[in-house]
C-alpha cells in the first residue's frame, strides 16, 4: 500500500479504461503521415495507461475480498443501465497484464506496421479500451458492450494488416464470438426481465433471495453465457477459429489476442457464468471439466505436428487454457489462484513467444519451421530470450509458468485423478512440442543460406522484451506478490458457492 | 348541415401537412412548360423552404399543444398527439435529407424536373396525415395520396428500362394491397355499425365479432404490402433494384415509418380482433427469418439493403405483438424508437449509394472496393449505419434490438426473441461484406474516386453522428417514445 494515495479519489479506474479511448480520439487529430508523431502518442497514451493500472494497484488493498474503487453512475436510465466499475482480485492482475503488455506491443509494431498507421494504433487503443473496460465492468450491458467493443478493432487488425487469408480469418474470428455473444446477450435480457436489473453484484444477491431461477432456466442461462466464454477460451470444440487468426493476424494482433483476449473468456466463466448460475455450473462441471481435459491434450497433440510456428503457439494456447479452464470448475482456492496465475503467466509466456515470432518474422518473411535451424550461432542474444519464453511456457521451476499449472494439476488430482493424470500427460506432451520446435528453429545445422545474415536483435527489441522475463522471473520465484492480491476474493468467491 | 368551423388545434394541425402540399403545388407551377426555368439550386432551396417550415409548424404545435392528445379533430378523423408528432418529425427530417442530397443526384443524371421535389412533398404531406390519422378514411385517403407519389418517384428516370418495369410492378401490387385494405375496411365499418373512428370501433364492441378478425386481417395485409412483410415482400427488391436510389432511400424511410406508425395507432385502438396476435407472430418469424437468409447472398447493395429492409419489418412487429398481447401498451414503446433508429442508419446507406450510384447505376458490392482509401469519411458513415443495422453496440440500432428482444422475453415470447437473435447473426455477416469490401479490398482503379457533394457528405455524417449519439446517451429519445405510445390512447 503506497500511503499517500490512500486517500486518492480519482475515479481511477474510468482514467485506466478511458484514457487509450481518449488517446485514439487524439490521434484521429494527427496528420497520417507524421507516422513517428503517432507512434510516439501512442506509446505514451499506453505507458500513461500502464501509470494509472500501477496506481490502482497500489491503491488496491490486498486484505478484502469485495469489489474496491466502485464507480456507479446512472448512465441509461429508462433501461435501467449504470455506468458501474470495480476492480476485485479477479481482475486486478489481468487488467494489470493488459496494461503492461500495450506498451511493449506499441513498440513492437514500429517496424512491422506501415501502412495506415494512425488507424492501426487507433484501433489497438480501442482495443485496449474494450479489454480493460471488460475486466472492470459491473454491469452485464456495460460488460457486453466492452466485450462487443474489441471485437471490431480486432476484426479490422486482421482484416486490414494481416497476412494472405486475413479476410477469411477475420470473418471466421468475427462469427464466432459474435454467435456466442448473442447468446449471451439473450440471456442477460432473460436475467434484466426476471430479476429486473442489469447490475452485477445486486442481481447475484436477488438470485439467491428474491428471485431464484429454477433448474431449467439456471441451465439455458448457463449454457448461453458459457458457450460465449467458451467461444473465446477457446474451449475444445470451438476452437478452430483461432489457429486462422492467430496465423493471419499481424503479430501485434497475436500478442494482444493470445496475451489478453482469450483470457476473457476464462474470466467471463469466474465472474458471470458460474457464480450467477451455480447449480448449473456443478451439474455441467463434468463434461466442461471433460472437455477441457480433451483440449489439453488436443491442442498438444495438433501442436506437435504443426510446421508453422505460430499455428504451433496457438494450438499450445488451446492447450495451455484447457488447464485454465479445468481450475475454474475446481471451486478451491488453490485451483482457482492456479488459474489466475496461469492466465497471467499464458499472456506472458505466449505474449513474448509471439512477439519473437514477429521479430523473427521481420527478417526472414516465413514462418515455416523448415526454413530455420541453427540460428543459435547466428543471434545468440534472440536465442538466449527465445529459449526463457519456451521454458516458462514448459513451466519450468522457478518461472512464471510452474506455479500456475503446478497448482491446477494439485486440484485437479484431488477431484479426479484420471483428470489429473490427463492434465499432467498435457504439461508432458507441451514440453515435448516446446522443445522439438526450438529445436529446429534455433539448433541443428544451419541449412539456410539466408539464415546465415540475420541480424541479431536490437536496443529496441531487447528494451521491450526485457520487462517479460522481468515478469517471469519475478512470478516464478515471488509468486506471492501477486497470489496475496488474489486470495480474499478467491476464499470469498468459494465460501459463496458452497453455500 | 351545420356550417364548417374549425377550431385553433384543427388548424394547428394540419399546419405541418399543409405546407409540404403548398411546397409541392409551388414547385409544379414554378417549373411549368419549361423544366430549366428555374435553376436546380432555386428548386433544392424551394424544397428545403418547405420542409423547414414544416418543422417550424410541427415544434409550434409542441410549443401551442399539450403532450397528451387533443382530442379528436375534425370530427374524428386525425388527432395531435406525441405519437403522430413524432412520426412526422421522423418523415420530414427525412424529407429534409433527401432534398439535400437530391439536387446533385438528379442533375449528375441528367434530369432536372422540379417534379422530384413536388413529389417528395406531396408524399410527404400524405405521410404526416397518416401519421396523425385516427379514422378509417382519412387513413385510406393518406395512403393512396403518397402511394401514387411513390408510384411515381419510382419510375422518375423514365427513360430507363429497369425504372419503368420496377415502378409497373410497384404500382400493380399497391393497387392489389389498397383493395384488401379497402375490403377490410368496408368490413370494419359494416360491423362497427357505421362509424369510421377507431375509438368508435373499439368502443362499439366491433373487435369481438368473428367477422371482424377478417376485416383487420384484410388491413393487416394491406400494410404488410407497404411495409415489405413477408409473403407480401416480392415486390421490394425489384422496386428497389429499379428505382433511382434517392427515392429508394425515401420509400425505404418514410413510407415503411408512416406506415408503421399508422398500423400501431389502428391496432392499439382496436386491438386488431381475435387471431391477430398468432398472425402477427407467425409473419413476424417468417419475416425476420426470409428476410436475412434472402439478403445473405445478395450482390446488388440496393437488393440486399431491400430484404434487410424487410426483416428489420420482421423485428418491427414484435412491440405490436408484445402490445397487443398484454394489458400495457407501454411495452410497445420500442416500436418509434426502433423506427427513428432504422430511419437515421438507412438514410446514411442510402446516402453512400445515391454517391455510388450517380454517374451511372452502380450499386454492385464491388463498387465499393477501397472505398476507405478514396472516401474515409463516406466509408466510416456507411460503417456506422451498418453495424447499427446489424446492432451491435454503442450504435442506436443495438439499443433498439435491446429494448425489443427485451420487451419480447418480459411478454413470455422468449421463442421471437431467440428467432431474432439468430436472425440477427445471419444479417452480420451480410453487413460486414461491404466493410470488408470498403476497409480490406483494394480499388478496382485508383483513380475511381466516386463524387460526393457536400448534401450527401452531410446527411451521411449528421446521421453516422445521431446513430452514435442515440447509442450512448439514448435516454432522452427513449423517454419520448414511451410518452408518445402513451399519448395513442389519450
Amino acid at each position: 500500500m503506497i500511503p499517500e494515495l490512500e486517500s486518492f479519489k480519482m475515479p481511477i479506474l474510468s482514467l485506466v479504461t478511458l484514457t487509450p479511448a481518449l488517446g485514439a480520439l487524439l490521434l484521429t487529430l494527427i496528420d497520417r503521415n507524421n507516422k513517428a508523431l503517432i507512434r510516439q502518442i501512442a506509446l505514451m497514451v499506453s505507458f500513461l495507461g500502464l501509470l494509472f493500472s500501477l496506481i490502482m494497484v497500489g491503491n488496491f488493498d490486498a486484505t478484502v475480498g469485495t469489489m474496491q474503487m466502485e464507480e456507479n453512475l446512472p448512465w441509461i436510465e429508462s433501461l435501467g443501465i449504470s455506468y458501474h466499475l470495480g476492480v476485485d482480485g479477479f481482475s486486478v492482475l489481468l487488467i494489470l497484464l493488459t496494461s503492461f503488455s500495450m506498451p511493449f506491443v506499441f513498440l513492437s509494431t514500429w517496424k512491422a506496421v506501415d501502412s495506415r498507421v494512425k488507424e492501426f494504433h487507433i484501433a489497438l487503443l480501442l482495443l485496449q479500451t474494450g479489454m480493460i473496460g471488460a475486466f472492470v465492468a459491473l454491469d452485464l450491458i456495460l460488460f457486453y458492450l466492452f466485450y462487443e467493443a474489441m471485437l471490431v478493432p480486432m476484426y479490422l487488425i486482421i482484416g486490414i494488416w494481416g497476412g494472405k487469408d486475413r479476410v477469411y480469418a477475420a470473418l471466421k474470428f468475427f462469427i464466432y464470438t459474435m454467435v456466442g455473444s448473442l447468446f449471451m446477450f439473450l440471456a442477460i435480457l432473460y436475467l434484466y426481465n426476471h430479476a429486473g436489473t442489469f447490475d452485477l453484484p445486486l442481481l447475484l444477491e436477488r438470485l439467491r433471495t428474491t428471485n431464484p431461477l429454477d433448474g431449467t432456466q439456471q441451465f439455458w442461462l448457463f449454457l448461453a453465457f458459457a458457450l460465449s466464454f467458451a467461444i473465446k477460451v477457446p474451449l475444445f470444440p470451438l476452437h478452430t477459429w483461432l489457429p486462422d487468426a492467430h496465423v493471419q493476424a499481424p503479430t501485434a494482433g497475436s500478442v494482444v489476442l493470445a496475451g489478453v483476449l482469450l483470457k476473457m473468456g476464462t474470466y467471463g466463466l469466474l465472474r458471470f457464468a458460474i457464480p450467477l448460475f451455480p447449480e448449473a455450473a456443478m451439474d455441467l462441471r463434468e463434461e466442461f471439466c471433460w472437455l477441457a481435459v480433451t483440449g489439453i491434450i488436443f491442442g498438444a497433440c495438433m501442436a506437435l505436428v504443426q510446421t508453422d510456428i505460430k499455428k504451433l503457439i496457438a494450438y499450445s494456447s488451446v492447450s495451455h487454457l484447457g488447464f485454465v479452464v479445468l481450475a475454474c470448475f475446481m471451486n478451491d482456492v488453490e485451483s482457482l489462484t492456479g488459474a489466475i496465475l496461469q492466465m497471467v503467466n499464458h499472456g506472458l509466456s505466449t505474449g513474448m513467444l509471439f512477439l519473437m515470432i514477429g521479430i523473427i518474422y521481420e527478417r526472414r518473411h516465413t514462418r515455416e519451421l523448415a526454413d530455420y535451424g541453427g540460428l543459435a550461432g547466428v543471434v545468440p542474444v534472440y536465442s538466449v530470450f527465445f529459449i526463457i519464453a519456451v521454458l516458462s511456457s514448459i513451466g519450468l521451476p522457478g518461472l512464471n509458468g510452474f506455479v500456475g499449472e503446478f497448482l491446477i494439476l494439485f486440484g485437479a488430482f484431488r477431484a479426479d485423478a484420471v483428470w489429473g493424470i490427463l492434465a499432467a500427460s498435457g504439461v508432458v506432451l507441451g514440453a515435448l512440442y516446446m522443445l522439438k520446435m526450438t529445436k529446429m528453429f534455433l539448433f541443428g545445422p544451419l541449412v539456410h543460406d539466408a539464415n546465415r545474415n540475420v541480424q541479431d536483435l536490437q536496443t529496441r527489441e531487447i528494451l521491450y522484451l526485457s520487462p517479460f522475463v522481468i515478469m517471469m522471473v519475478w512470478l516464478g520465484l515471488y509468486p506471492s506478490t501477486f497470489t496475496k492480491l488474489v486470495q480474499p476474493t478467491l476464499s470469498l468467491y468459494v465460501q459463496m458457492l458452497q453455500n | 348541415m351545420e356550417p364548417l368551423t374549425l377550431s385553433k388545434a384543427e388548424i394547428l394541425a394540419v399546419l405541418p401537412a399543409g405546407a409540404l402540399f403548398i411546397t409541392g403545388l409551388i414547385q409544379l407551377m414554378s417549373d411549368l412548360g419549361d423544366p430549366n426555368k428555374t435553376s436546380r439550386q432555386e428548386k433544392t432551396h424551394l424544397a428545403m423552404i418547405g420542409a423547414t417550415g414544416a418543422l417550424v409548424a410541427l415544434a409550434s404545435l409542441f410549443v401551442q399543444g399539450t403532450a397528451a392528445s387533443t382530442g379528436e379533430l375534425y370530427a374524428g378523423a386525425m388527432t395531435d398527439d406525441l405519437f403522430g408528432r413524432l412520426g412526422a418529425g421522423v418523415i420530414i427530417v427525412t424529407s429534409l435529407f433527401c432534398t439535400l442530397m437530391a439536387g446533385g443526384y438528379l442533375s449528375s443524371s441528367g434530369n432536372n424536373r422540379a417534379e422530384f421535389h413536388a413529389l417528395v412533398s406531396f408524399s410527404a404531406g400524405a405521410m404526416v396525415l397518416l401519421c396523425q390519422s385516427t379514422n378509417l378514411v382519412s387513413m385510406f385517403v393518406a395512403i393512396e395520396t403518397l402511394s401514387l407519389a411513390v408510384y411515381v418517384l419510382a419510375g422518375f428516370f423514365r427513360q430507363q428500362k429497369a425504372a419503368s418495369e420496377g415502378a409497373f410492378k410497384y404500382f400493380v401490387m399497391g393497387a392489389f394491397s389498397s383493395g384488401f385494405l379497402l375490403l377490410g375496411m368496408a368490413i370494419i365499418y359494416g360491423l362497427s355499425g357505421a362509424s369510421l373512428s377507431f375509438s368508435d370501433i373499439a368502443a362499439a364492441g366491433a373487435s369481438d365479432d368473428a367477422l371482424f378478425a377478417v376485416g383487420a386481417l384484410l388491413v393487416l395485409i394491406g400494410f404488410a404490402f407497404k411495409v415489405g412483410v413477408v409473403p407480401f415482400h416480392s415486390w421490394v427488391p425489384d422496386v428497389y433494384q429499379g428505382a433511382p436510389t434517392l427515392a429508394v432511400g425515401w420509400m425505404a424511410v418514410a413510407v415503411k415509418a408512416s406506415s408503421f406508425f399508422a398500423l400501431c395507432r389502428f391496432l392499439y385502438h382496436t386491438g386488431g380482433g381475435a387471431y391477430m396476435d398468432q398472425i402477427l407472430i407467425a409473419l413476424s418469424i417468417v419475416t425476420m427469418i426470409l428476410g436475412n437468409l434472402a439478403a445473405l447472398n445478395q450482390q446488388s447493395l440496393k437488393r440486399m439493403l431491400a430484404y434487410s429492409g424487410i426483416a428489420h419489418s420482421g423485428y418491427l412487429m414484435i412491440p405490436l405483438i408484445v402490445a397487443l398481447s398484454g394489458d400495457d401498451i407501454l411495452i410497445g414503446a420500442s416500436l418509434p424508437f426502433y423506427l427513428c433508429a432504422y430511419a437515421g442508419t438507412t438514410l446514411a446507406a442510402f446516402g453512400v449509394l445515391t454517391a455510388l450510384s450517380k454517374a451511372t447505376d452502380k450499386d454492385q458490392l464491388g463498387d465499393l472496393n477501397g472505398l476507405a482509401k478514396s472516401r474515409p469519411l463516406l466509408a466510416l458513415g456507411f460503417t456506422v449505419a451498418l453495424i447499427s443495422l446489424a446492432g451491435i453496440p454503442l450504435t442506436a440500432g443495438f439499443i433498439g434490438k435491446l429494448m425489443i428482444f427485451s420487451d419480447a422475453i418480459g411478454a413470455g415470447f422468449v421463442q421471437l426473441a431467440v428467432i431474432g437473435i439468430l436472425t440477427s447473426l445471419v444479417s452480420v455477416y451480410y453487413y460486414l461484406r461491404p466493410i470488408v469490401a470498403m476497409w480490406f479490398r483494394d480499388p478496382r482503379s485508383s483513380f475511381d474516386l466516386i463524387p460526393a457533394p457536400w448534401g450527401v457528405q452531410f446527411t451521411v455524417g449528421a446521421c453516422g453522428i445521431a446513430t452514435i449519439v442515440f447509442g450512448i446517451f439514448p435516454d432522452w429519445l427513449i423517454e419520448l417514445s414511451r410518452i408518445s405510445v402513451e399519448t395513442i390512447l389519450g
